[in-house]
């Protein structure tokens, strides 16, 4: 059985905005446990989740102070913003509206319900009371969702292009957060010193590696290591080594895929170059930099092989 | 008897479920009887669970406005329509021979035009009409049949009767519909199933990909059946795509499909071109090519109709259909059976004045206040005047536009559409309904136990359309007594 282009650039893009929900209420989660812990004076402010998202120019084009309640409002409930947890959960929820019929039945009630309840629910999230009962709740459903898909989806081509989406999201966001993540933490100042574990096991538990983390590498937690461990680590689901591995398995059987394949193949040796050790702050950045860009690539690689029509 | 049911009274119109005397219909005994012994708090907590499994299962229609398009969820009554299947096999008949006649019409108005030379239908009504698309002329499609898919919207009067309102030929909806409210009524009254043998009416979709799947120009084991949709934003969609996954067919829209220079449809997938045999069309013939139709229709496949006619693609229903959807030809349906099947109708239409004949016009505009006047080529419920209804400036202003237009009018008796208990803000009242069975026809015909039962949720409304205020119910055939 084979599907039509159109349908499977919806599914792609399905996936990646259902993982981009996932991944957005991660990193608001993990940062609202972490602003609990440090200790007044220390804080890092809340538009470090816009760097990380390189989400600045748009959030300053609409609000002027980048507090808690802006930034926490824009990330979870703006339906200006293309990439807010309610605005991903209702484009995720337009792709499976079109392409209901490859999916399993279920895919729709589920996906319709998530947009139910974020669109009941997400503005009134905002504030600290609700917000992590709903960012529970989000990251459940969308677990439940990619599960579902998991377990009943046979493993044609709709399994495909939303793996395909699901884990370049994935490699995404991840990226995203050791960028960001290593460069505020190394490039802070020396008195903060204390809370630099704080840190780390956040951005590690927003990738939801913390637990893998201290098993595989141990208790220390230590920037270089855990770079090295959430971008190559070839165990760990939400490792990026462990997705461009899982889109290549996607990729293999597809028609038509040798650019696409050549592109994941020049990221994958890409990423065998990465040696925390050896890098300074600086360095790391231009390395995800250049790295991101390949992941461009590759999606535009996918778009041009599968999605857009080709002529007789 | 519960105290909703008590004060139930239908005035005079026929009731389906409850007779002149009060008591509950054969066919509806088990049903109303068990509705009766619910409590005001038990039946507000189905139908609170039925709004649920609507918004959970995403049956949805779209409204358009000038706001931009809404997506509501389904409107539905929880309490059935029953009829009794002795009854319905007579109904289905008659849709069957009524389905037939009208092929063997439109095939002849595209080829020798018999019926217009012998003068039983006016030549100049057919070959006039915007519905008569010469583009057809010489085609003959398999099995002779153009309209492989007909949605007739049927009332019953005060007598009993079912008469046939109108024969929708060219995309008839609300099949699908009519399958998720019997899923919905499995879900909240699963106990009404256990002493009713029901007619099931969940393998329509089985039913549609047979009768598609007859008419593949390639003899193939499977076929490749597309489903055609304007897209997301059609009011239908939820349809398309619901039809679409019931029998495997992929749901495309008009960019999803090319024309190759050896005139085979194809479809763009990411395996490359695939070969396609038979197109359900949802989109409106006039948007389905811009070579042939609109020019500016983006919806469409350049070069359909060429593969069309060179017999390399089948498509469901056959442009050009909508011939003998129009209701001026409407009142010559009686004669068109008589014409090709030599058989008596067995099911009623309703009578048809048109405003075209001197004679008929006079009438009409003598008796506007009794009649209701409809455009001869509107669906949807639109510039209808329902004339008892009506004010007297909007009578006015039909008797101007009647005589402006005669061709484009025509009127009839204002039925009393017959009415069933429905559950109004908790109380039970009489509503009036209306009832659209399917008619397939492939190499086979079939009609749907049942159809899509719509009512007017408006007290004394007579307009049943979801987009005006209509809601919908479930629809039992029953065998045998309850």
């Amino acid at each position: 059985m084979t599907m039509l282009s159109r349908v499977a650039d919806r599914l792609y893009w399905m996936a990646r905005y259902l993982e981009r929900a996932e991944d957005t209420a991660r990193l608001v989660a993990s940062y609202h446990m972490l602003i609990m812990d440090i200790p007044r004076g220390s804080e890092l402010g809340w538009d470090v989740l816009l760097r990380i998202l390189d989400a600045e120019p748009q959030f300053y084009s609409r609000f002027r102070v980048p507090n808690e309640q802006n930034v926490v409002k824009f990330l979870l409930a703006d339906m200006d913003n293309h990439g807010s947890v309610a605005c991903s959960i209702r484009y995720a929820r337009e792709n499976v509206r079109t392409t209901r019929d490859v999916l399993p039945e279920e895919t729709w009630e589920k996906v319709n319900e998530l947009h139910l309840y974020s669109r009941e629910l997400a503005e009134k999230s905002v504030g600290r009371r609700n917000r992590q009962a709903f960012l529970d709740e989000v990251v459940g459903r969308c677990q439940m969702i990619n599960g579902m898909l998991l377990t009943t989806l046979s493993r044609d081509h709709a399994h495909r292009f939303s793996t395909i989406g699901h884990l370049l999201e994935r490699c995404d966001m991840t990226t995203r957060v050791v960028d960001v993540g290593v460069m505020e933490i190394m490039e802070r100042d020396e008195r903060f010193a204390a809370i630099d574990p704080l840190l780390w096991s956040c951005m590690l538990q927003s990738l939801s590696a913390l637990g893998a983390y201290r098993r595989v590498v141990g208790p220390l937690l230590e920037g270089g290591a855990i770079a090295e461990f959430v971008l190559k680590d070839p165990l760990q689901p939400r490792s990026v080594a462990f997705c461009l591995r899982g889109i290549r398995e996607a990729l293999k059987p597809l028609a038509n895929n040798t650019e696409a394949l050549r592109q994941l193949d020049s990221a994958r040796r890409k990423l065998g170059r990465f040696n925390a050790e050896a890098m300074n702050p600086e360095q790391v950045h231009r390395y995800i930099d250049d790295f991101q860009s390949l992941l461009n690539r590759l999606h535009q690689a996918i778009s041009r092989a599968w999605f857009q029509p080709e002529s007789l | 008897m519960n105290n909703n049911w008590s004060s139930y009274d239908p005035g005079g119109f026929y009731d389906e479920l409850i007779t002149e005397r009060g008591a509950p219909r054969v066919a509806a005994r088990g049903a109303v009887g068990l509705l009766q012994g619910l409590s005001p708090e038990d039946m507000a907590s189905r139908r609170e669970a039925a709004e649920l499994a609507i918004r959970e299962m995403g049956i949805s229609f779209t409204v358009y406005t000038e706001g931009g398009n809404i997506d509501r969820a389904w409107p539905f009554d929880i309490i059935p329509r029953v009829i009794s299947a002795r009854q319905w096999q007579q109904v289905s008949r008659g849709l069957i021979q009524r389905s037939r006649a009208l092929n063997r019409f439109i095939d002849d108005i595209y080829n020798r035009q018999r019926i217009l030379a012998d003068g039983v239908v006016p030549a100049e009504i057919v070959l006039e009409s915007g519905n008569y698309k010469p583009q057809c002329r010489g085609m003959s499609p398999r099995y002779g049949v153009w309209a492989h898919i007909c949605g007739s919207d049927l009332v019953r009067d005060n007598d009993g009767r079912f008469y046939v309102l109108e024969d929708n030929l060219r995309v008839p909806s609300g099949v699908s519909y009519m399958v998720e409210n019997r899923e919905i009524t499995k879900r909240v009254l699963p106990e009404l199933f256990e002493n009713y043998s029901i007619l099931p009416v969940d393998d329509y979709p089985s039913r549609l990909y047979r009768t598609l799947a007859s008419l593949s120009p390639r003899e193939r084991k499977r076929p490749c059946i597309v489903v055609l949709t304007p897209g997301i934003y059609n009011s239908a969609y939820f349809e398309h795509a619901f039809l679409a996954q019931g029998m495997g067919a992929e749901l495309v829209e008009g960019p999803d499909l090319m024309v190759g220079p050896d005139e085979c449809v194809y479809m763009r997938t990411v395996d490359g071109p695939v070969r396609v045999d038979v197109i359900y069309r949802r989109i409106d013939e006039d948007f389905m090519d811009p070579e042939v139709f609109r020019e500016d229709s983006v919806l469409g496949v350049p070069g359909l109709m060429r593969a069309w006619k060179a017999g390399k693609v089948a498509i469901a229903n056959a442009p050009g259909s909508g011939v003998a959807d129009d209701k001026v030809v409407y009142a010559y349906v009686p004669e068109m059976i008589r014409y090709y099947l030599k058989e008596k109708p067995l099911v009623d239409s309703v009578p048809t004045y048109l405003c075209m004949r001197e004679k008929d016009r006079e009438y009409v505009l003598d008796n506007l206040d009794k009649l209701v006047v409809k455009p001869a080529n509107e669906s949807g419920g639109y510039g209808i005047m329902v004339g008892p209804h009506a004010s007297k400036a909007v009578r006015k202003k039909f008797a101007g536009l009647i005589a402006k237009n005669p061709r484009n009018y025509i009127a009839q008796p204002t039925l009393s559409l017959s009415t069933a208990p429905t559950y109004c803000d908790g109380a039970i009242e009489p509503r009036h309904l209306d009832l659209r069975p399917f008619i397939l026809q492939g190499r086979e015909s079939w009609v749907t136990p049942g159809g899509l039962t719509r009512v007017a949720l408006v007290k004394g409304s007579l307009v049943v359309n979801s987009s005006q205020g209509g809601g919908s119910k479930d629809t039992w055939i029953v065998e045998g007594k309850a």
